[in-house]
C-alpha cells in the first residue's frame, strides 16, 4: 500500500511530469528530450518504501498514453519494465554517487526506449526518426537536475 | 510473488496494446480520461496565452489601424473572388441538372480554431486545437489551413481536440490528382519531417512533378476538393509494377497558428 504522504508526492510528481512533457519544444529537441515520467517516477520509487510500485507504474503509464494520444499500454508497459530494473538496483542506487546513478538512469531509459520502440514498430511499422535513440543519453545527463528539483519539491 | 506482481501489469499492458491497435472498444475510456486530464493542457498553455495577451495589449494603435486597413482590403478582394466562384457554382449546378447528374457541390460549416503549444507523443504527429465538443467539433472532422489540409480530428474533449497531421504514419487519406483525376491513398511518413507517400500507382500513370493532389471524398470520410499535397519526387524503381509518389503538404505547418474545422452541413 501507498501511504498518504507518498501518494501526495507521487501525485505532485505525476502532474509535474505531465506538464514538463507537454511543453512544446522545437522538433529536434522534442525528439531527444528524456522520458520525463520515467525520471520523475524513478525518483519517487527510490525514495519511497511502497509496495504498489508496479500498479502505480501501470496506472501512470496508461494516463500518459491517453494524455499523449499514443497507443494505449505503450508507456505503461515500458514504465513497468523499467521500474522492475530500477527496483532490482534500488539499494545500490540509493547509496551510489551521481555518476553511477546516471548509468542506472541510462540503462532504465534504454529499456524504456526498447520496449517503447518494439511496441511502436509492431503496431505502426518501422516509421521512426532516428534521433529518438539519443533519449537515454539526455535522460542520464538531465538526471542530476531532476533529482535536485524533486528534492526541493519533496521538502 | 514479485514476479507475479510484475507479470500482471505487463500482461494487462499487452492486452491493452492489442485492443487499442486492433479495435475501438477503449475509445470511450480514452475520451473520458483525456477529459479529466485536459486541465493540464490549460496549465501548459497558460504562458503562451499570457504572452499573446501582453502582445495584444502592447500593440500600438497605429499598427492595429494599418493591420485593420490591410485586412479590410483582403476581405473586399476575397468577396470579389467569391462572386465569381458563386456564379461558377450555380452554373455547375445547372449543368449537373441538365445532365441529370447526382453530383452536388458540397456545402460545409467551418469553425476557426487556434493551435495550442502543447506537445504530443514524440513518435506521432499530432497537434492540439482550442475547440472541442462544446464548440461542436466531432471526431473525424477535417482540419484545413489557408493553403490546404492539415489533418483530421482524432480525439475530442469539451475544450480541446487532438488533430492527427497528414504526415503521421497512421493517417491515410483518399486523394485525386487535380489535373487528371488519378486516384490514390496518401500515408504519412514519420521518418520524413513533413512528407507523405502515395503507393500502388500504375507505372504508366500521368503524374508530373508539381501536380497537386486533393481530397477525393471517396468513402465519405473527408469532404472533397481540398488541397493535400504537391508531387515532390517520383520513384519507379521501388516496385516493378507500380510507381511510388512522394508528396509534400501544400499547407506549411511551421508558421500555422489558426486552422479551420470543416464539418459537413446536415441540413
Amino acid at each position: 500500500m501507498i501511504n498518504q504522504s507518498q501518494f501526495i508526492l507521487l501525485l505532485k510528481i505525476t502532474v509535474l511530469a505531465f506538464i514538463v512533457g507537454a511543453i512544446a519544444l522545437p522538433s529536434l529537441i522534442e525528439m531527444v528530450s528524456p522520458f520525463w515520467l520515467l525520471l520523475f517516477f524513478t525518483y519517487w520509487l527510490i525514495y519511497s518504501d511502497s509496495n504498489g510500485i508496479y500498479r502505480s507504474a501501470f496506472v501512470l503509464g496508461i494516463l500518459l498514453d491517453v494524455f499523449q494520444g499514443g497507443i494505449l499500454g505503450q508507456n505503461a508497459l515500458a514504465l513497468v519494465i523499467s521500474s522492475a530494473f530500477i527496483l532490482s538496483v534500488k539499494k545500490s542506487f540509493f547509496v551510489s554517487n551521481l555518476t553511477t546513478q546516471q548509468v542506472y538512469i541510462f540503462i532504465a531509459s534504454l529499456i524504456y526506449l526498447i520496449v517503447f520502440l518494439i511496441t511502436h514498430i509492431s503496431v505502426q511499422g518501422l516509421q521512426i526518426q532516428w534521433l529518438v535513440l539519443f533519449v537515454p543519453f539526455t535522460g542520464a545527463i538531465l538526471w542530476p537536475v531532476v533529482r535536485f528539483l524533486l528534492a526541493k519539491l519533496k521538502q | 510473488m514479485r514476479l507475479l506482481k510484475l507479470f500482471v501489469p505487463v500482461f494487462l499492458s499487452i492486452i491493452l496494446i492489442v485492443l487499442d491497435a486492433r479495435f475501438s472498444y477503449l475509445d470511450n475510456f480514452k475520451r473520458f480520461t483525456l477529459t479529466l486530464l485536459s486541465p493540464i493542457y490549460l496549465v501548459v498553455d497558460l504562458p503562451s496565452q499570457v504572452i499573446d495577451w501582453v502582445n495584444d495589449k502592447g500593440s500600438e494603435n497605429e499598427l492595429l489601424v494599418s493591420q485593420n486597413d490591410y485586412l479590410e482590403g483582403q476581405l473586399i478582394e476575397l468577396k470579389a473572388k467569391l462572386q465569381t466562384y458563386n456564379n461558377l457554382t450555380l452554373e455547375n449546378q445547372n449543368l449537373s441538372n441538365l445532365l441529370e447528374s447526382s453530383y452536388l457541390i458540397p456545402d460545409h460549416n467551418v469553425k476557426l480554431a487556434r493551435i495550442k503549444s502543447i506537445s504530443q507523443s514524440r513518435l506521432s504527429k499530432k497537434i492540439i486545437i482550442n475547440k472541442g465538443l462544446n464548440d461542436g467539433v466531432t471526431l473525424s472532422d477535417l482540419i484545413i489551413g489557408s493553403d490546404g489540409v492539415v489533418g483530421q480530428v482524432t480525439e475530442v474533449t469539451p475544450m480541446y481536440s487532438t488533430v492527427r497531421l497528414l504526415s503521421d504514419p497512421t493517417q491515410h487519406m483518399p486523394v485525386k490528382n487535380s489535373r487528371n483525376g488519378i486516384r490514390g491513398i496518401t500515408k504519412g511518413l514519420a521518418s520524413n519531417d513533413r512528407g507523405m507517400i502515395l503507393k500502388y500507382i500504375p507505372l504508366e500513370s500521368d503524374i508530373k512533378l508539381g501536380d497537386i493532389f486533393m481530397t477525393s471524398g471517396i468513402g465519405n470520410s473527408y469532404p472533397p476538393g481540398y488541397s493535400v499535397g504537391r508531387v515532390k519526387s517520383i520513384d519507379e524503381n521501388l516496385d516493378p509494377s507500380f510507381m511510388t509518389v512522394y508528396l509534400e503538404p501544400t499547407q506549411n505547418l511551421n508558421r500555422l497558428e489558426l486552422v479551420l474545422v470543416i464539418e459537413e452541413k446536415n441540413d
